[in-house]
């Protein structure tokens, strides 16, 4: 259908007269007729003359350290004060990590306050570099060229063996409990020696004390020998014997939590088959509970609800096997 | 009535996982059961960070109340007992069409033909 536009009527006289104008120019349409500009506008003059001084041939260099505009050296964009770009531990410091965890065999709290790294930090670097270990022997493709360019744009720190080095982050840092914002006043009497854990009982009866939160009370236990008198590198092998101790403590947990469910599980290939393993493993009914909804039950729970599509629920795994 | 020990399917679309049940045979399929004794994942699986392409199927199962069930008389659907039978809670069986025999040949010497 054709639009429905009102048109002036055209005299039949004219019609032939129309037609033939618009074979003359049938792709008649209007177009920029300004001329080229003979001369550069000011600020675009300007840009280049910075691009052709010092600080600009050095912007455009890519130097191996980030190179921000602004006058802060963690500012990368100088318009957006409230963005600091944090520094992140080079490719060399996170390879020593890895040896020095999984070759030499050290604690990963010995490495976390030898190189002033966070633990968890320390075991996510471990992590990461056996996947990327992985991927080496599977034959996979490294985007190295994409790390590299990555790794200049952001400030990095660095560990290196027999130097003085800088811790990347403080190590033992406690959270803020939310009970311990408010401000007491507890009296005391004078001659009572006033401890850490009744700081914390004060706050509340079930506050633990900073000790007990930090996540390496060893380092604490070191720093309070060393008070008392005995020498740093003394302590310092106490300390890494404690975590080695401890460390293995977990690993021999795990590993008698794995036998007991190996045990637990029989194997059984279906008859004249090797293709898939049945594993059965024994369970106990009574573990759903007297209403069988409990959540250590095995199988479906009749009758709760399931939220696995639920909108707002954050249906990330939270543990890796 | 008679009590059956069955696989009640759950899961979603393409991911079913069954649960092992003691149920009534008369009740519906995903209905409370009796008692639930297991689960069954039909889906082969591999083992995290084991990349030898072996896969397996994990199956649950209480063998105590297993046995108990099998033994006040609840009777096994054959899905069921396949599965009970690689434990040896029940004796193994064939399920399916049976095997044709051949056609024997018989020799002169045992019959004789008029």
């Amino acid at each position: 259908m054709p639009p429905r536009v009102r048109v002036p009527s055209v005299p039949l006289a004219g019609l032939d007269a129309t037609s033939s104008l618009s074979k003359t120019a049938p792709f008649a349409r209007t177009f920029s007729t300004t001329p080229c500009r003979e001369k550069m506008s000011k600020s675009r003059q300007r840009m280049y003359e910075w691009l052709k001084s010092q600080s600009g041939s050095s912007l455009a260099e890519a130097p191996n350290s980030p190179n921000y505009l602004g006058p802060f050296q963690d500012q990368p964009f100088p318009l957006n004060p409230l963005f600091r770009s944090q520094p992140v531990l080079d490719d060399t410091t996170r390879e020593l990590i890895w040896e020095k965890v999984t070759v030499r065999g050290d604690s990963i709290k010995a490495v976390s306050a030898e190189m002033g790294v966070d633990v968890r930090r320390v075991a996510a670097v471990v992590r990461l570099k056996e996947v990327e270990r992985q991927w080496v022997t599977d034959g996979k493709k490294l985007a190295t060229p994409y790390a590299k360019a990555v790794m200049k744009m952001l400030p990095k720190t660095s560990y290196r063996e027999g130097e003085e080095n800088e811790p990347h982050e403080p190590v033992n840092e406690v959270q803020v409990h939310n009970l311990t914002m408010q401000q007491l006043f507890v009296p005391v009497s004078e001659s009572r020696h006033f401890t850490r854990e009744d700081a914390a009982t004060a706050f509340h009866d079930k506050v633990l004390s900073a000790d007990v939160r930090s996540p390496q009370p060893q380092l604490i236990t070191m720093e309070r020998e060393i008070l008392k008198g005995s020498s740093r590198a003394e302590s310092l092998e106490k300390f890494k014997e404690a975590t080695q101790a401890e460390e293995e403590a977990v690993a021999a947990k795990l590993e008698k939590q794995r036998l007991w469910e190996k045990k637990q599980t029989r194997r059984v290939f279906k008859k004249g088959e090797t293709r898939v393993q049945f594993r059965f493993k024994a369970i106990n009914v009574d573990d759903a509970g007297r209403d069988g909804r409990s959540r250590n039950g095995t199988g479906w729970r009749y009758g709760a609800p399931f939220e696995d599509r639920k909108r707002g629920l954050v249906k990330i795994p939270t543990s890796v096997p | 009535m008679v009590v059956k020990i069955r696989l009640a399917r759950f899961g979603r679309r393409n991911a079913p996982i069954y649960n092992i049940v003691v149920a009534h045979a008369r009740t519906a399929r995903n209905s409370r059961p009796l008692e639930v004794i297991g689960t069954y994942d039909p889906i082969p699986r591999a083992d995290p960070y084991d990349n030898s392409g072996k896969l397996h199927k994990d199956i649950q199962l209480d063998p105590f109340r297993a046995r108990y069930w099998i033994g006040v008389g609840a009777q096994p659907t054959d899905t069921a007992w396949r599965l009970l039978s690689m434990v040896g809670i029940v004796p193994k069986k064939e399920f399916g069409p049976k095997k044709e025999q051949g056609t024997k040949t018989l020799t002169t010497s045992f019959a004789q033909v008029r």
